[in-house]
């Protein structure tokens, strides 16, 4: 099990564990600041964003794009400086999944975690255009 | 906390640049006008909420096979976030 190569759209499992730093945690989880972002063979688009202190405790997670194709969550100047962003290329987006049942999921477009692949400095961020998305996205199974 | 009474129409000036103005009571809600720098982000307490419910609720699912998707036709954008270039 590796950690995909941040610096490639297209999920490439290559890269040994690289550290991902979210100094405000996850809303709800916020002393949790280091995590790690699996991706396990045969599981693909959907990865893992797994807890380092706790490998047992981890996050299902996708790109957004294969959920809707026009997702474009605005982030804010003040989280913009936050993750050090210059080019909107640097943020890698990834939305938590929540499993329903068998074969069946929603994903929270409304809150997702954008990281800067340079920095790999994370954060769960409410996007301006927040309430344009479900925070309960149904996944497109087939 | 710092409670102040306010009348419709009366404001409160935060860190010199936020302005909560209480525009009108209607029943049991009040409208508020809040007028800040778009670097300032302002949301709803729910907002936070429901999300932080959503995170609990999607940690660490287990036994659970994932489901199929439907093979996205598109291709991946360069770029999802979209930011104000400075």
């Amino acid at each position: 099990m590796n950690t995909i190569e941040l610096m490639e759209p297209e999920t490439k499992v290559t890269k040994p564990k690289e550290v991902i730093q979210l100094p405000l945690g996850l809303l709800g989880f916020e002393r949790v600041k280091k995590y790690v972002l699996l991706a396990k063979p045969g599981e693909e688009p959907f990865l893992w964003f797994q807890m380092i202190e706790d490998a047992k405790r981890s996050f299902l997670v996708i790109p957004p794009h294969h959920v809707l194709s026009n997702y474009q969550p605005d982030i804010s100047e003040q989280d913009v400086e936050f993750l050090d962003l210059i080019n909107p290329v640097e943020a890698l987006v990834l939305n938590i999944v929540t499993l329903r049942g068998a074969m069946k999921g929603t994903v929270n477009l409304r809150g997702p975690i954008v990281i800067n692949r340079r920095t790999l400095i994370g954060k769960q961020v409410i996007p301006s255009n927040a309430a344009e998305y479900a925070i309960q996205h149904p996944l497109p199974v087939s | 906390m710092l409670i102040l009474a306010r009348k419709p129409g009366e404001s409160i000036v935060i860190d010199g640049r936020i302005t909560v103005r209480i525009l009108r009571l209607d029943g049991d809600v009040v409208k508020v006008g809040i007028e800040a720098p778009t670097s300032i982000p302002v949301h709803r307490q729910e907002v936070y909420d429901e999300i932080q419910k959503a995170n609990l609720e999607a940690l660490s699912p287990s036994g659970v096979e994932l489901p199929r998707l439907t093979a996205s036709s598109s291709p991946p954008p360069a770029s999802i976030a979209r930011i104000k270039k400075k």
